[in-house]
């Protein structure tokens, strides 16, 4: 007896004097809110579950300007957080700003990770013009074409398996458009047009599409990268005068119209999913849906999309042993990414996007292939989220397709305004 | 020698009581102002020093098209509102001074109500009602022009919706201040010109407007200032378009420093707006008294 109470307290105090066991307090900043929040928060749970030395302590901010001019200003005095995430779309400014401490090979190491285990794409997008790493990419999202499925029953634009065909120019969408609202789809196709981002995001991707520039070598929409923003717009108009896409409908009222089966199509981010797929699972949706690539409407495919990203904040103080435990959570969340898909993402880290779970992870699955040709907002400190150009979206481009200027007014105003903001 | 001694001690009493007010104020005032026009001098970002770089700062704001436009919609904005909201107020006050008893109390209560409300609270209610597909006045609008107009989202309507919204935020303040003013009248004058036989509207012109214009001319100042001052009502409505037609300058302000981390930029435009308020109030207040002084 005596014996063991001797063993019992020498153990004792051998785990106290180890420092080893010391608990890491990681400070966490993100922007996620709704799904991704969720989503995010279970995943935290699970990983100070997992790790009794390690403990995060995540603050959800504002999504927008206010997370990053709260990052900007706090890590220029030195508070800011142990890790963040980032837009790799703001990945210009933030570089300008220098507030991304480069991320090494051996801290990549640390985490069990390596360049090779991304997409190529998003570790350039993350990467310096010296090619130093200033973030871990998370994961790809994009937009994608929602449908419901009853407007189609029996025409050509349904396959046997019942999912979406004979979409191959914008003629065909269009017709696509006129059937649905025949079939008495108020809106055939909403997005939320009064909303600067899910404007932007359809502007863009239709740019693109023409094999258009926004931003070329510091100069906005140059020679006829004009005419293709212009033409982008005059479609967005015309969706609007043919009465298929809602008049000044703001984010909620645009995702509304879609789940209460009034719309056909719905143009948005693949964060929509989760409430898609739980909707559906409860049998509240009320119709058979599913999500695709964005057709290629224009000639060349391509999709807008941007990563989410893990940051470490430059200027802090800190021990080799937190910036240890700060990679290993970026790598734990890496290698656990499948949960991320859950809310409709594309996993960057390739293991995962590989794998057979997420093969057969639906609709993830159907769109995934969109990540080859995924196009990234320009690279430029006036672009990307909560930039400029997303103020220019909502102050010219949607009050001009609602009518109020001319197509190719507002794509002169569009360049005329943001190469000011180049200076 | 006791003279001069008592002279010192009043000094220092006289010093030690106004050192709170001057040490805060050269603190959180009079320093800030001077690193702003500092700042304005350079190529600073929004935290940490930049280079010296003269006037071009100054130099780019003329050549900078949406200074022009901003300042046009300042302009605008004050025109919108100044006269017409000082002109409500006292029409108000008139109103209710001729009330009594509680229920004087009860409507002053009722238009000073807004006023405590923060800015936030007001634009959201105000969104609501205007709501586009669900605001309550939205059948107004249908009945007068045929259809809904989404008022923020229209370059006409605009910088008149958030007038009027600033309007009714604001003006119980103003009824305030022409009640004081009001109450300030003796009613000897009244008495005198009604037994002479002056009509009501003579009452009016020839008693309460010369009596009561130090107060209108006051209000017409802190109006004149408070607008050129616009700022949350633009960036919770409108964020300054469509096509810039509500951009102004404390938003050009803001964008510059907040969003493109321009410090040095955005300062040299708060800087203008600064003399601006200054040399436009201090002109006005000058004029509106020689106009005063003349009646």
């Amino acid at each position: 007896m005596k014996y063991l109470k001797t063993l019992l307290a020498a153990g004792a105090m051998s785990l106290a004097s180890l420092p080893a066991f010391a608990q890491q307090d990681i400070t966490w900043w993100d922007f996620l809110s709704g799904g991704d929040g969720v989503r995010m928060k279970a995943l935290i749970e699970r990983f100070n579950e997992e790790h009794p030395d390690i403990k995060i302590n995540a603050t959800t901010l504002e999504w927008g300007v206010p997370y990053y001019t709260k990052v900007r200003t706090s890590v220029a005095v030195g508070q800011g957080p142990d890790v963040m995430t980032y837009h790799l779309s703001r990945m210009p400014l933030g570089l300008e700003e220098n507030v991304l401490d480069v991320i090494s090979d051996d801290d990549l190491a640390t985490a069990g990770l390596s360049k090779d285990d991304f997409f190529p794409a998003s570790i350039a997008a993350a990467s310096d013009a010296e090619g130093n790493l200033h973030a871990v990419p998370f994961d790809i999202h994009s937009i994608v074409l929602y449908i419901n499925k009853s407007y189609f029953k029996g025409s050509r634009f349904l396959d046997d398996e019942g999912n979406l065909a004979g979409i191959e120019s914008l003629a065909d969408f269009e017709e696509a458009l006129a059937l649905a609202k025949e079939n008495g789809s108020e809106t055939p196709l909403s997005y939320a047009t009064a909303d600067d981002g899910s404007t932007y995001r359809v502007f863009f991707t239709l740019l693109k599409q023409q094999g258009g520039e926004l931003i070329t070598d510091g100069e906005v929409l140059a020679g006829d990268n004009l005419d293709k923003a212009a033409n982008a717009i005059e479609i967005m108009t015309n969706w609007y005068k043919q009465g298929w896409q809602p008049e000044q409908a703001e984010y909620p009222a645009s995702v509304a119209l879609f789940t209460s089966g009034k719309s056909a199509f719905h143009m948005n981010g693949v964060w929509e999913v989760p409430t898609l797929v739980d909707m559906s699972s409860k049998g509240t949706l009320g119709f058979d849906w599913g999500a695709v690539q964005i057709p290629t409407l224009l000639g060349t495919t391509a999709t807008w999309a941007d990563s989410h990203a893990f940051a470490i904040p430059t200027g802090k103080e800190m021990s080799p042993e937190k910036r240890a435990a700060v990679m290993t959570a970026i790598g734990w969340m890496e290698k656990n990414s499948i949960s991320w898909a859950s809310a409709g993402h594309i996993p960057a880290y390739k293991p995962v996007a590989t794998s057979d779970e997420f093969g057969k992870m639906e609709p993830n699955a159907t769109y995934s292939s969109l990540a080859e040709t995924a196009v990234y907002d320009p690279r430029s400190p006036i672009a990307g989220v909560a930039s400029p150009v997303y103020d220019a979206t909502i102050n010219i481009i949607s009050p001009a397709m609602h009518g109020y200027l001319e197509p190719a007014q507002a794509a002169q105003q569009m360049k005329d305004e943001l190469q000011s903001k180049l200076q | 020698m006791a003279m001069i001694t008592n002279r010192r001690r009043e000094v220092a009493v006289a010093m030690t009581l106004i050192a709170p007010f001057v040490l805060t104020f050269v603190l959180v005032f009079l320093y800030p102002t001077i690193r702003m026009i500092e700042l304005s001098f350079t190529d600073a970002p929004l935290i940490g020093a930049g280079e010296w770089v003269g006037l071009a700062n100054f130099k780019r704001l003329l050549t900078d098209n949406l200074f022009y436009t901003s300042l046009k919609n300042n302009g605008y904005f004050v025109l919108l509102t100044v006269v017409p909201t000082t002109a409500l107020a006292l029409a108000i006050a008139m109103m209710i001074t001729r009330l009594k008893g509680p229920l004087q109390a009860l409507i002053l209560a009722l238009f000073f109500l807004p006023y405590i409300l923060p800015v936030s609270v007001v634009t959201q209610i105000w969104t609501w009602m205007l709501d586009f597909q669900f605001g309550v006045l939205q059948p107004v609008f249908a009945f007068f022009t045929g259809k809904p107009v989404p008022v923020f989202k229209n370059p006409y309507w605009v910088m008149p919706t958030v007038a009027t919204v600033t309007i009714w935020w604001t003006n119980g303040f103003n009824v305030l201040l022409f009640i004081a003013g009001l109450r300030n009248i003796s009613s000897d004058y009244y008495e005198a010109a009604a037994l002479d036989g002056a009509t009501r509207w003579q009452l009016f012109t020839k008693v309460t407007w010369p009596l009561l214009w130090p107060v209108t001319a006051l209000v017409l100042t802190l109006q004149l200032i408070l607008q050129l001052k616009i700022f949350d009502q633009i960036y919770l409505l409108s964020s300054g378009g469509p096509f810039n037609s509500s951009y102004v300058l404390l938003l050009m302000v803001y964008r510059e420093a907040f969003q493109l981390n321009h410090g040095g930029y955005a300062s040299a435009i708060a800087l203008v707006l600064f003399v601006l308020i200054v040399v436009v109030s201090v002109l006005q207040f000058q004029l509106l008294r020689a106009g005063g002084n003349k009646q």
